[in-house]
C-alpha cells in the first residue's frame, strides 16, 4: 500500500535520510523503531508531504506522493499524529474533531465517522465543549489519534504516540491501535520509542539508524534481534 | 466641567473607537494567520474611503449603500495585493518572514500613499450626505447619526467575521492555521489558499473601516501611517486571536484618548495612546485579551 | 573595496567633494552636495543597526530629532557650534542606550513598531511644547557660510562611512552580522547578543544625533518638531535598501541616486520621487535583498563568467 524507495531528504544542508527504504501492506501493522535522530520522524514528515525528498520515491497504492501538496496527500487517505500530538489547544475537543474531516474525502461523513470516534474514545465525548488544552496527557493522545480518524485514512501515521504518558496509559493506547487496526482495517505505521510494546503490537519492523534501514523482520524477530537488545536494554528489561 | 461634558466626550470616544476597533481587526486576523504585519494597512483603510467617496461624487451613492460595491472590492484588491507582494515571504521563517513583511508593507504604503496623491489630490474630503448633520439628542446629550450608524456596522462586521470564524469550516481553516499551520496542513487545509482568503478578508475589513471614516471624519491621502498606528495600538492592546476583543480594545483606546483629551488637553490625546502602546509593549506584549 | 578600479575611483570622488567648494560658486551645487552628504551620514547610521546587527529601527528620527534639539539650543544659548553638535550626538547617543535595553527585549516586528511608537511621541510632544519656528540670532544669519556647512557635511559623511567600514572588519562587526543572519545560531555560538546590539545602537543613534546637529547647524529656520518627523526615518530606510543594506557602498550609492531623482523630478511631479522609490523598494525586496550593489554585483559576476567561457572557447 506505501512504499519508500531510497528516500533521500535533507534539512536544508544537514541530510537527514541517506536511501531509506520501506514498505506497509495492507491491513499491516508496521513499527519502525530506532534510536533518537535515525530519521524516523523525518520519514513521516516526508511521507505526509511536508518535506520534499531530494530524491527517491514515496508511493501510496502506486501512486507517487512526493510531488503532492500536503492537504492533497491527506484527502488520499493518509492521515499523521504527529510527535507531540500538535492539538489547536485553543479550540474545543469538538472543533479539534471537526477540523480532523476537513478533506472533502472525509466531510460528507463526518457525523457517521465522529459516531465511531466517541466509541473508541468515549472519554472525548464527555468533554466536547473543553479546550484541548486543558485534557491531560493520556486524553490528549486520544484526542489526536481520534482527529486523525476523523479523516478517515486508509492509513494511519503515529509519531511516538506514548511519548510522555504513564505506562498504564501507553499500554491503552496501544490497545486501542490494534483495535482500530483489527475492527476498522486501517493499516498502521507507528513510530515508537517503547520498543519491547511497538514490537509486541506489530506485524512486522523495521529497525533504522543514522537514516538509515539497518534491519527488519516480523515483531517476534526483532525482538530477538541482538542490536536491538542492546540498545534498549532498559526498555526490553521492564516486562 | 459638567458631568454633561464629560459625559459627551465619553460618547464620542466610544464612538471613534469602534472605528479603531474595526480598523485593527483587519490587521490583527492578518497579522494573527500570516504573522505578517502589513503597516500598509492604514493605506487600505484610505483605499477603501476613497471608494465610497469617488461613488458618491461621481454617481450620488450613498456610502453606507456603497459599502455592497466596495467590500468586494477591496476584497479583490487583498487577493490582488496578497498574490502579487506576499507570497513569497510565507517560505520563510518566523523572524525573516516578519521583517520582510514589514519592508514590503512599507514600499506598498509609498506606492499607495502617492498614488491617491496623484488620483485624488491632496485635500481633505469627506461624504457629506442629506443626513450627515443629523443626530440624536437624548438626555441633554448629543449623538450624531453617522457615527452611530457607523458603530453599529463596526460592530455588526466584526460579529459577522467571529460568526465565520467559528461556524464555518473556512473559519475554522483559519483559526487552526494561525494557531499551527503544519497541524492545519496535516488536516487537509489549503494553507496557502487560507493565508490568501484571510489577507483578503483584511483588507475587506479596512475597506469597511475606510468607509466608514469618510463619512464620520473626513480622508486624505496621509491618513494612512495615522490609522496605521492606531491599529498597530489596539492589536497591541487587545493581542492576537480574539475579534471581540479587538473590537472591545478599539473601545478602550479612543475611551483613553477621550479621558486623557479631558484631563490633558487636546493635544496629548496621541501621546497618551501612543504612550500606553509602548508600555503595553514592554510589560505585557501578549495584549489583554491576547492568548 | 578589492578592486582597484573601485578605490581610485572613490578616491577622486573624495578629492572632487574636497574641491568643489573651490570650482563652483554656485549656491545650488553646494546645497544639493551639502544634503547628499548629510543623507549619506544619516542613511550610514542606520544601515548601522539595520545593515550590521540586522534590527530594523522605525524610530530612527527621534535620535535625528534629539541631535537637532540638542544642538540648537546649546548653540542658540551661545556655545560654540562644535560643541554643540558634540552635545547633540551626546544626548541622542544616551537616549539610545536608555531606551536600548529594554527596547531590544523586543523581537522582530515589535521592535520596529515600538521604536516608532516612541519617535512618534516625542515628535508630538515636542510638536506641543515647541509649536514655533525656531529661528537663529541675527549675528548667526550674518555670519552664515555655506562653505562652512558643506565642509561639516562632507567630514561627517566620511566619517561615518569610515567608521562603519571599520566597525564591519573588526571582532564586533563580526559577530553583529553572525547577528543579523540568525540571532539564535550567534547566541549559541557565545555571541552576546545584547552586547552586540546596544554597541550597534550606539553607532547608529549616535551618528544620527551629530547628522541632526548639523541639520540644526545648516537651516537658518525650521519647526521644531521637523527634524523629529518619521520622513527621516523613511528616506534613511528607502536609500538604504534601495543602495543595498549591510554593504558601506550602497547607502551612498542609494543617497546619491535619490537625491538626483528628486531634484530633476521636481521640476515636474514633487512626490513622484516617492512613488518610484517605493517600487523600487518593493521590487527590492522581493527579488533584490541586496539592492543596487546586489545588481552590480551579479552583472560582474555575470560578465566574468562570460569573459571566462569566451577565453576557454578560445583556447580550444
Amino acid at each position: 500500500m506505501l512504499e519508500a524507495t531510497d528516500l533521500h531528504v535533507s534539512y536544508g544542508d544537514l541530510q537527514a535520510l541517506w536511501g531509506m527504504s520501506l514498505r506497509v501492506d495492507d491491513g499491516e501493522i508496521v513499527a519502525l523503531i530506532g534510536p533518537n535522530g535515525a530519521g524516523k520522524t523525518t520519514l513521516l514528515r516526508t511521507i505526509t508531504g511536508l518535506l520534499r525528498p531530494t530524491s527517491g520515491t514515496v508511493r501510496f497504492d502506486g501512486r507517487a506522493l512526493h510531488q503532492e501538496r500536503p492537504h492533497h496527500i491527506v484527502d488520499l487517505g493518509i492521515a499523521l499524529v504527529p510527535e507531540g500530538r500538535r492539538l489547536f489547544a485553543g479550540m474545543s475537543v469538538l472543533e479539534n474533531l471537526m477540523l480532523g474531516a476537513f478533506t472533502a474525502r472525509a466531510r460528507p461523513r463526518r457525523q457517521e465517522t465522529l459516531r465511531g470516534v466517541y466509541e473508541i474514545f468515549p472519554v472525548l465525548a464527555e468533554r466536547l465543549g473543553q479546550p484541548a488544552g486543558t485534557l491531560s496527557g493520556g486524553q490528549q493522545q486520544m484526542l489526536a489519534i481520534g482527529r486523525a480518524l476523523m479523516a478517515r485514512p486508509k492509513i494511519l501515521l503515529l509519531d511516538e504516540p506514548s511519548l510522555g504518558l504513564a505506562p498504564v496509559v501507553a499500554l491503552r493506547i496501544f490497545e486501542v491501535i490494534r483495535r482500530i487496526n483489527a475492527d476498522q482495517r486501517v493499516t498502521v505505521l507507528l513510530v515508537e520509542q517503547n520498543v519491547k510494546a511497538a514490537l509486541e503490537l506489530a506485524h512486522r519492523a523495521y529497525l533504522a539508524q543514522g537514516g538509515r534501514i539497518v534491519g527488519g523482520g516480523t515483531g517476534a524477530e526483532l525482538l530477538g534481534d541482538e542490536r536491538v537488545k542492546s540498545a534498549y536494554l532498559d526498555f526490553l528489561s521492564v516486562s | 466641567m459638567s458631568a454633561q461634558f464629560i459625559a459627551q466626550n465619553l460618547i464620542f470616544g466610544v464612538l471613534t473607537g469602534s472605528l479603531y476597533g474595526l480598523g485593527a481587526a483587519g490587521l490583527s486576523l492578518v497579522f494573527g494567520v500570516l504573522r505578517v504585519l502589513n503597516v500598509a494597512h492604514g493605506e487600505l483603510i484610505m483605499l477603501g474611503g476613497y471608494a465610497s467617496f469617488w461613488l458618491f461624487a461621481s454617481y450620488g451613492l450613498d456610502p453606507f449603500a456603497s459599502l455592497l460595491l466596495t467590500t468586494p472590492l477591496m476584497f479583490v484588491i487583498g487577493l490582488g495585493l496578497h498574490q502579487g507582494l506576499f507570497t513569497h515571504v510565507e517560505t520563510l521563517d518566523e523572524d525573516m518572514r516578519i521583517k520582510n513583511s514589514l519592508l514590503i508593507g512599507f514600499g506598498l504604503t509609498l506606492a499607495l500613499h502617492n498614488l491617491a496623491i496623484r488620483l485624488w489630490t491632496a485635500d481633505e474630503r469627506a461624504v457629506t450626505t442629506a443626513y450627515s448633520g443629523a443626530v440624536i439628542a437624548a438626555g441633554g446629550l448629543v449623538f450624531p447619526v453617522v457615527r452611530v450608524a457607523a458603530l453599529v456596522i463596526a460592530f455588526g462586521a466584526i460579529a459577522l467575521v467571529h460568526l465565520m470564524l467559528r461556524a464555518t469550516y473556512v473559519g475554522q481553516a483559519i483559526r487552526a492555521t494561525a494557531e499551527d499551520w503544519e497541524a492545519a496542513m496535516l488536516m487537509g487545509i489549503d494553507v496557502r489558499r487560507t493565508y490568501l482568503i484571510a489577507f483578503a478578508l483584511g483588507s475587506a475589513l479596512a475597506g469597511v473601516a475606510g468607509t466608514l471614516v469618510s463619512v464620520g471624519y473626513s480622508i486624505n491621502p496621509s491618513i494612512g501611517l495615522e490609522w496605521t498606528l492606531k491599529a498597530l495600538i489596539v492589536v497591541v492592546l487587545a493581542g492576537l486571536g480574539s475579534m471581540p476583543g479587538t473590537f472591545l480594545g478599539g473601545l478602550l483606546l479612543g475611551l483613553a484618548e477621550s479621558v486623557s483629551a479631558l484631563l490633558l488637553g487636546g493635544t496629548y490625546r496621541e501621546v497618551v495612546a501612543l504612550v500606553i502602546f509602548v508600555l503595553v509593549l514592554m510589560f505585557r506584549p501578549q495584549g489583554l485579551f491576547g492568548r | 573595496m578589492r578592486q582597484p578600479f573601485a578605490l581610485v575611483a572613490l578616491v577622486a570622488l573624495v578629492v572632487l567633494s574636497v574641491l568643489l567648494p573651490f570650482l563652483t560658486a554656485r549656491t545650488d551645487i553646494l546645497n544639493l552636495g551639502f544634503l547628499i552628504f548629510l543623507y549619506i551620514a544619516l542613511a550610514q547610521s542606520w544601515n548601522a543597526l539595520a545593515g550590521l546587527a540586522g534590527q530594523i529601527n522605525l524610530g530612527h528620527a527621534a535620535f535625528f530629532g534629539i541631535g537637532a534639539f540638542v544642538m540648537r539650543h546649546v548653540w542658540i544659548a551661545g556655545v560654540h557650534p562644535y560643541l554643540g553638535l558634540l552635545a547633540g550626538g551626546a544626548a541622542a547617543l544616551l537616549f539610545g542606550l536608555l531606551i536600548g535595553a529594554p527596547a531590544f527585549r523586543l523581537r522582530g516586528a515589535y521592535f520596529a513598531i515600538g521604536t516608532l511608537g516612541l519617535a512618534e511621541i516625542l515628535r508630538i510632544t515636542v510638536g506641543n511644547a515647541l509649536p514655533v519656528v525656531s529661528t537663529l540670532p541675527a549675528e548667526s544669519i550674518a555670519g552664515y557660510s555655506l562653505t562652512h556647512r558643506y565642509y561639516l557635511a562632507l567630514g561627517l559623511a566620511l566619517l561615518t562611512v569610515a567608521t562603519l567600514a571599520a566597525l564591519a572588519r573588526s571582532r564586533l562587526g563580526l559577530g553583529m552580522l553572525a547577528l543579523r543572519d540568525d540571532e539564535d545560531a550567534a547566541e549559541a555560538t557565545g555571541v552576546d547578543a545584547l552586547k552586540h546590539k546596544l554597541i550597534a545602537l550606539a553607532v547608529s543613534t549616535g551618528f544620527a544625533g551629530l547628522a541632526g546637529g548639523v541639520f540644526a547647524f545648516y537651516h537658518v529656520s525650521y519647526y521644531h518638531q521637523l527634524p523629529f518627523s518619521p520622513t527621516w526615518t523613511f528616506d534613511a530606510l528607502l536609500i538604504t535598501f534601495v543602495g543595498g543594506v549591510g554593504t558601506i557602498a550602497g547607502p551612498i550609492v542609494g543617497t546619491v541616486f535619490y537625491l538626483l531623482v528628486r531634484e530633476v523630478l521636481v521640476q515636474s511631479l514633487v512626490e513622484l520621487h516617492l512613488l518610484i522609490f517605493g517600487l523600487l523598494f518593493i521590487l527590492v525586496v522581493l527579488a533584490l535583498p541586496g539592492g543596487l550593489m546586489d545588481a552590480v554585483a551579479r552583472v560582474r559576476r555575470l560578465s566574468e563568467r562570460a569573459r571566462a567561457r569566451r577565453s576557454m572557447t578560445g583556447a580550444t
